[in-house]
């Protein structure tokens, strides 16, 4: 605020010479109209006089942050003094010494007369000033009050827009925080999906697909006239082609380490066991089949 | 903001990619694997449909010999006569679905010629055509052509050589003692055409058939007393090679058909030599106090399995040749084991075992020792492989009268062979003739 203040000492001090200054002229009009002493100095004495209130009186935005209610702006004339009364005429020679006397008393009474408006004017004048300077004091504050609020309003405004740009940015975070954690959770949830897949809903499935394999084993099993040259060690493996109906379309040796009776005799245990039996599940059913002859013993 | 945008991007493009990727890949994955340990040892259903060209009533009946070999075998089923609603001669003929609803798996068709037999052999299953021969008619006539089609159509079809077209050997024993009568005969393997080479009124025993299956070397006592002679059955020729005072007995042919292993009691106790043919050179390989008979070689000439009590009872050894080594026992597994037999690779040993109080026949695996007993009457004996490995023929007595009989060599099938020949005892199948 410190800072405030220096950087805008000069707007305050121009504000507060503008305002003496208009004070002063009203004043001096013033005082023109009820005397014609021109109290030109009062203006001098004002200038002098409000720096140091002025700044006394700026207020600590940090203690006021809530702008005051504005000072009502009507003080700026101020109203007028009594005025002083007219002299009065003077008496003949005769009454010279009473006159004199009179006169003397008359102008004793007139100095006093005059004192007292003097007095009575300057205390006006003084009244006046006073008036002005609380009214400028007044439109001072109202000005600082006015410059503060400005200024609190400005940096209100300044911190909305920072907060607002904050916001901005938090919030931008914020979703681009979400949209990460929603795609992580959806990679996530893709994941799982996969994995269930995989296992879970595979495992749902495998159960049928195990069953669905166990009957294609034992059917072609049965079906398996076994030659006696098919021992431990024969490996085979056919690769099959069912029709949806399980009817064996299409049955091609692959590797195999067997002798002709075993190529023969695997080649029609496939064909012998067509159709081929339906899974229990129909997503089970799978057209191609590789079929792998491994005897145990 | 940018930044996490493009990594966002970046992170759709690549998990689209994945996922592009996967849906790509995946048809070629999109099969069911299935892995087949076990098969059923059925008999394979085959269809051997009468020839054509066969004249009604004909003395043989191609398909049925064929037919009756297969069947013989155990490891195939063929169809009735009676179920066959077609009778094509040619590949062109065959309605295949036909035959599937018969269940049929394979489909044998032929015609007779003036001078040979052509059959074709196909896949009912898959229609394919496996075989296509035509083989001239040879000396035996069309019985020996069958037998040959039949061994053709087993080769193809089990990976086995058939044995159909071997023969047999075996004594037949009719009449009461005393007026009984010996013949030593050999016939076919299905048991057809028995054809007599020796008639005695002594006992005639263990035959036994040279290795290139031309000859047989058997014990006689046509001269009251034992003796090894050994015939060619193509001339008839015969030599006695042994007959030295005692027991001359149990000849087994080497190898090389150079030598025969015998059972002789010279030193007053049965042990086991070797006898050279061409010098009669004279080999003791047992010694034992115990007796030593039964000898049979090894595939490699170097040892003699046999039997021998010196434990007790009846098990059988193995002894090494050429020098003087402690014979190894071989069988543990019954109390008695006897009378052993190679098997034409070499790797089991047939023999009669006492298996739960019967006699029967039993195949030990000389690598594992395990025993299986491949028959179950009470008193089998005289068990002999057929040259292929796959059969066995034995004799199985039923109280004082003997039938032949034959067991796949798994044991899942027996047979009894019919006979009309009375008391029939120790048969022994001839060997593969040597190619070429």
């Amino acid at each position: 605020m410190q800072g405030f203040f220096h950087e805008h000492l000069r707007p305050l001090a121009g504000s507060a010479a503008l305002h003496l200054a208009l004070v002063g002229v009203l004043a001096l009009a013033a005082l023109r109209w009820s005397t014609s002493q021109p109290p030109v100095e009062l203006a001098i004495e004002g200038y002098f006089v409000d720096g140091p209130v002025a700044t006394r009186r700026l207020p600590d935005p940090r203690a006021t942050p809530a702008p005051t209610a504005p000072a009502p702006a009507a003080a700026e004339v101020p109203p007028p003094q009594p005025v002083a009364e007219p002299p009065q005429e003077r008496r003949t020679e005769d009454a010279a010494m009473a006159e004199r006397a009179a006169e003397a008393a008359r102008e004793r009474k007139q100095v006093e007369e005059r004192v007292v408006a003097e007095r009575e004017a300057q205390q006006a004048k003084e009244q006046a000033a006073a008036q002005q300077r609380q009214a400028e004091a007044a439109e001072r504050k109202r000005a600082n009050e006015a410059e503060l609020k400005r200024k609190v309003a400005e940096d209100s405004e300044r911190k909305q827009a920072e907060a607002a740009e904050a916001k901005r940015k938090a919030d931008e975070q914020a979703q681009a925080e979400r949209d990460t954690k929603l795609r992580s959770e959806r990679e996530a949830a893709l994941q799982r999906a996969l994995a269930e897949e995989e296992e879970g809903a595979a495992v749902a499935r495998s159960g049928v697909v195990d069953e669905y394999r166990a009957l294609l084993v034992q059917t072609i099993e049965r079906n398996w006239m076994r030659p006696p040259s098919a021992r431990a060690g024969l490996q085979c493996t056919l690769y099959v082609t069912q029709a949806p109906g399980g009817t064996v379309v299409d049955v091609k040796l692959g590797a195999c380490n067997g002798d002709q009776a075993v190529r023969e005799s695997i080649t029609t245990a496939v064909y012998r066991a067509s159709p081929l039996p339906a899974p229990r599940d129909p997503r089970a059913f799978e057209r191609r089949l590789e079929i792998v002859f491994k005897p145990t013993e | 903001m940018l930044p996490v945008v493009r990594a966002f991007r970046t992170h759709v493009a690549a998990w689209l990619a994945a996922v592009a990727l996967l849906l790509v890949a995946m048809p070629g994955q999109a099969q069911l694997r299935l892995d087949i340990t076990q098969g059923v040892r059925d008999a394979v259903p085959i269809a051997v449909v009468p020839f054509g060209g066969q004249a009604e009533g004909a003395a043989t009946d191609v398909a049925a010999v064929i037919a009756n070999d297969l069947r013989m075998s155990g490891r195939f089923a063929p169809l009735e006569r009676r179920d066959m609603v077609a009778r094509p001669t040619s590949g062109g003929e065959i309605r295949f679905e036909d035959w599937r609803l018969l269940r049929a798996d394979f489909i044998v068709i032929g015609r007779i010629e003036a001078d040979a037999v052509s059959f074709e052999l196909h896949n009912v299953r898959t229609g394919a055509s496996l075989l296509n021969q035509r083989l001239p008619l040879g000396a035996g006539g069309q019985r020996a052509t069958a037998h040959r089609i039949a061994d053709l159509v087993f080769e193809r079809l089990t990976g086995i050589p058939g044995a159909f077209s071997t023969r047999i050997a075996y004594v037949a024993v009719d009449g009461r003692p005393p007026a009984q009568r010996y013949r030593l005969i050999v016939a076919d393997a299905d048991g057809y055409n028995p054809r007599t080479i020796l008639e005695s009124r002594e006992p005639i025993m263990s035959p036994a058939w040279s290795p290139d299956g031309q000859s047989l070397a058997y014990v006689s006592f046509e001269s009251k007393v034992s003796a090894i002679y050994v015939q060619r059955l193509a001339s008839g020729e015969r030599r006695r090679v042994s007959a030295r005072a005692g027991i001359n007995g149990a000849p087994a042919w080497s190898p090389d058909g150079r030598k025969l292993a015998v059972t002789l009691s010279r030193e007053g106790n049965l042990d086991i030599y070797t006898l050279e043919l061409a010098t009669q050179a004279l080999t003791r390989v047992t010694s034992d106090e115990a007796i030593d008979t039964e000898p049979e070689w090894s595939r490699d000439g170097q040892s003699l399995y046999f039997t021998s009590d010196r434990a007790g009872s009846a098990q059988v050894y193995r002894v090494a040749l050429g020098e003087a080594r402690q014979a190894e026992r071989i069988t543990f597994t019954n109390s008695y084991n006897a009378r052993p037999r190679l098997s034409p690779d070499g790797k089991e040993l047939l023999l009669v075992t006492l298996d739960r109080g019967g006699y029967r026949i039993g195949v030990l695996d000389l690598q594992s020792r395990n025993l299986r007993v491949i028959t179950n009457a009470r008193q089998d004996e005289s068990p002999s492989f057929a040259p292929n490995g796959a059969l066995v023929i034995y004799a199985t007595r039923d109280g004082s009268r003997g039938s032949l009989a034959i067991a796949s060599a798994d044991g899942l099938f027996q047979q009894r062979l019919s006979s009309d020949q009375g008391d029939v005892r120790e048969p022994a199948w001839q060997p593969f003739a040597p190619r070429g």
